[in-house]
């Protein structure tokens, strides 16, 4: 036995527990995160179940299964079921039913020993709609330009039915998004004029005539706009729900209807990939329990990129004073002592920090200086996605700063004399030789900075991020990217949707996929990084000496 | 007594009075220079002449101050914070420890080679012209021609003609000492500094740089540093043996090896102690 502990392999065996733990832990919450995410995207079965409850009355309930549990009996005795002998659980599902506007929950519960009869009818539709959330039901007759056709030009009518969204929305968010964009910009110039007391008449009629132009343009696209709208909804769908009830439902409202018991294993899996595109690069619907997240994945790359491109530059400059040009004395120890322990400050501190300094003292004074004629509203003294990215630099600074400085550090003096022994100065030294033999060490302080930043949540919730952001940051307008806009954010996503929804049932799958994709998207931010960094690694690898 | 090759023996003919060079003849002139690490004095009083055109070397056993005597002529000890100097040193007749000297424009004038092979990690060709670079060259003509010249100079063209831009870590430690010393002359140096530049190279690579070294005093003055000493003896034409930071003896190569004045340098060449 003393052997055996003489011998390391107790240690050997404590490390490999130990790292299996932790291999463990991050498999497990991938897993448990990709299948309750994506789950969400698999066309399910659709049931027909029929019901006789405890006062005799049968009904029919259509919809997906969502999950089933086991409840204690005795909490159901007043249901009066038949239990077997020594049976003390009764088995109950959660079946997704939609048609929120026959009843005002798409959950219900129902319990396993009230069904009657079970069936998967091959002709029940889920019908995705912009509103109201998923209608179940069969299809009873299809009207075309307010005749009844047909079912079988369904596939036709959809397309048709997707080509005029297009272009509605094409026309809604570009054409007249644009128009009402420089129609501000009008009204700023000529308030900035009216500031500056430099408002002439001359300059007020061209702002006028301007301004009558774009309104014109505005009242032909509204035109366009109105023309459109009536075609697409003179085409309709009557559907019949679970409880017989015909309902009408517009073709403007349609997103895709599916037959899930008709399809085999590949039409399904079609269907479930489709389902992820759409889930990436839609705009969220109903309060973001439905619909895509494509404005938070935006939002949040671009803050990070943002980020990055604050903290890199500072950090790298700071780690150069304090290991080359500061001396080596109490304060340059202080200060360094001083950076590590920020990395230690939480993050909601930033928030507040930011809330304070950047958004409403450097955001107001500057809208004071440079944006006068939008005042009373605030231009940047108000959160933004740029308050957001300064306040994530200064929280990742430190990390930048310690890595950065142990590049330095590790670099032979044997390089820097090499240079100076050739007539370079100090400066030219860092710039051309040690700057480039630490640009590795520099990544690895960026990739550490970008999986703090783009995992952090708290303190952006109060320097710039927005349940539900009208525009992106990004867009097709002069200066393009807009600075001072609020954003959406993954992680924040996550939160909203989790728990200030008021669909808790419906949100839940969607906190895993969001969760699953925020994951991915930091991985392959990083992924990103490394692999630039091992390139750098590579080109600069030191001989062994 | 160690043995001299016949190579030491044709080059005393070219004998100099060391005591009495004419001013020409003196590429850098060394004058009661001090110097201290903090408290403890490394160099005491040392006053050298080193000629034109002619290898000196160094020797000495550890810890001697031979090493911080080179630094001190391209100034490479002001990189270390706790180092003083007293006296001069002076180069074309002005004192490179003036306040008013450039000490980047002193350090292309006296290039260095230092101990181990320290190429940048960049190509062999931007390892060659980066003396240049620095200098705002950016001809790429003169660049070509500087690292074809440097590199037939420092004996490595024709083993690396055919990878001038891959990377100079891939060469071997000769390879790698004689690309240094490509990139020492390319900036066209008048003084050339080496520190124990073989030390850490193969039997077969030190006399490739031993040949090397012979070639490079017909253009620059060298002085190297060695605690070989069958290495001073066969490259060099002036020996200095330095002892605890005293200069105890400086003659021309020959001399000192085969009639040592000092009890000391005899000690020390024939292996007494070191």
């Amino acid at each position: 036995m003393n052997k055996w502990f003489k011998s390391g392999s107790p240690w050997i065996w404590l490390s490999a527990a130990g790292v299996s733990i932790s291999l463990i832990s991050v498999l497990g919450l991938l897993w448990l995160i990709a299948s309750r995410g994506l789950s969400y995207f698999w066309p399910a079965d659709l049931y027909q179940f029929e019901m006789l409850d405890e006062q005799g009355r049968t009904s029919t309930v259509i919809g997906e299964v969502y999950d089933r549990e086991e409840i204690p009996a005795k909490q159901l005795v007043h249901l009066d079921i038949q239990l077997e002998p020594g049976q003390e659980t009764i088995e109950r599902y959660l079946v997704k039913t939609g048609n929120r506007e026959l009843v005002s929950l798409d959950f219900r519960w129902i319990l396993v020993p009230q069904i009657r009869k079970t069936s998967t009818p091959e002709n029940i539709a889920v019908i995705e709609r912009r509103t109201n959330g998923n209608f179940y039901g069969v299809i009873e007759s299809l009207v075309l330009d307010g005749n009844s056709v047909s079912l079988d030009k369904m596939p036709e009518l959809l397309e048709r039915v997707e080509a005029f969204q297009e272009e509605i929305e094409a026309l809604q968010k570009v054409d007249i998004g644009a128009i009402n964009y420089k129609l501000e910009r009008l009204r700023l110039t000529e308030r900035k004029h009216q500031l500056g007391n430099n408002l002439t008449d001359e300059i007020a009629n061209e702002i006028n005539t301007q301004v009558q132009i774009l309104k014109d343009e505005y009242k032909v696209l509204e035109a366009k706009l109105m023309s459109l709208r009536d075609t697409v909804s003179r085409d309709q769908l009557v559907v019949k729900a679970m409880d017989g009830t015909l309902v009408t439902i517009g073709f403007e409202d349609i997103l895709q209807i599916n037959f899930n018991n008709q399809m085999n294993v590949l039409e399904k899996l079609k269907l479930f990939f489709v389902q992820i595109g759409n889930f990436i690069t839609d705009d969220p619907r109903e309060a973001n329990t439905e619909g895509g997240v494509f404005p938070a994945i935006f939002g949040t790359v671009l803050m990070v990129l943002l980020m990055t491109v604050i903290v890199s530059p500072l950090g790298v400059v700071a780690a150069i004073y304090l290991h080359e040009y500061a001396g080596n004395n109490a304060l340059t120890k202080l200060l360094r002592i001083a950076v590590i322990n920020l990395a230690g400050v939480p993050s909601i501190v930033y928030g507040v920090f930011g809330l304070g300094f950047f958004v409403y003292m450097v955001g107001g004074n500057l809208d004071q200086l440079f944006y006068p004629e939008t005042l009373p509203s605030p231009t940047f003294g108000t959160p933004g996605v740029m308050w957001s990215a300064i306040t994530l630099a200064i929280l990742t600074l430190p990390v930048v700063i310690v890595s950065t400085e142990e590049g330095l550090a590790r670099i032979p003096s044997a390089m820097r004399h090499g240079s100076l022994a050739l007539g370079a100065t100090k400066a030219e030294t860092l710039w051309r030789i040690i700057l480039p033999i630490a640009s590795p060490a520099i990544m690895t302080g960026i990739i550490l900075a970008i999986a703090r930043a783009a995992g952090e949540v708290a303190p952006l919730m109060l320097v710039g991020v927005v349940k539900m952001a009208p525009n992106l940051p990004l867009d097709g307008n002069f200066p393009f990217l807009h600075l001072d806009r609020k954003f959406m954010h993954l992680g924040f996503h996550i939160y909203d949707v989790g728990f200030q929804s008021p669909n808790v049932e419906a949100a839940r799958p969607l906190v895993y996929a969001t969760a699953l994709l925020l994951v991915t998207i930091i991985v392959a931010l990083n992924m990103t990084a490394v692999s630039i960094r091992n390139r750098l690694r590579e080109k600069y690898r030191m001989l062994e000496h | 007594m160690i043995s001299v090759s016949p190579k030491a023996i044709l080059q005393s003919q070219t004998k100099l009075d060391l005591n009495n060079l004419s001013p020409d003849q003196v590429a850098l002139e060394i004058k009661n220079l001090d110097l201290y690490y903090g408290e403890k004095q490394a160099l005491q009083n040392i006053s050298m002449s080193i000629p034109k055109g002619q290898v000196t070397a160094f020797i000495g056993p550890s810890g001697c101050g031979k090493s911080t005597l080179l630094r001190c002529i391209n100034r490479m000890n002001d990189l270390v914070d706790i180092c003083r100097i007293k006296g001069e040193i002076n180069l074309h007749g002005e004192n490179i420890y003036e306040k008013h000297v450039d000490v980047a424009a002193l350090r292309r004038k006296v290039g260095m080679v230092f101990q181990r092979p320290n190429p940048f990690p960049k190509s062999i060709y931007e390892n060659v012209v980066y003396g240049l670079r620095i200098t705002g060259e950016n001809n790429r003509r003169v660049l070509d021609e500087a690292v074809e010249t440097s590199l037939r100079s420092a004996a490595l063209w024709n083993e690396v003609k055919d990878r001038l831009h891959e990377s100079a870590l891939g060469l071997s430690g000769g390879q790698q000492q004689r690309l240094v010393i490509a990139r020492a002359i390319a900036i066209q140096p008048e003084v050339l500094l080496l520190d124990e530049p073989t030390s850490a190279l193969d039997p077969i690579s030190t006399l490739t740089i031993e040949e090397l070294i012979n070639d490079l005093k017909k253009q620059f003055t060298v002085v190297i540093v060695t605690h070989n000493m069958q290495q001073a003896a066969r490259v060099s034409d002036q020996t200095a043996f330095m002892y605890m930071g005293d200069l105890i003896e400086y003659n021309d190569t020959n001399t000192l090896f085969t009639t040592p004045n000092q009890k000391k340098t005899e000690d020390y060449i024939t292996g007494r102690y070191g």
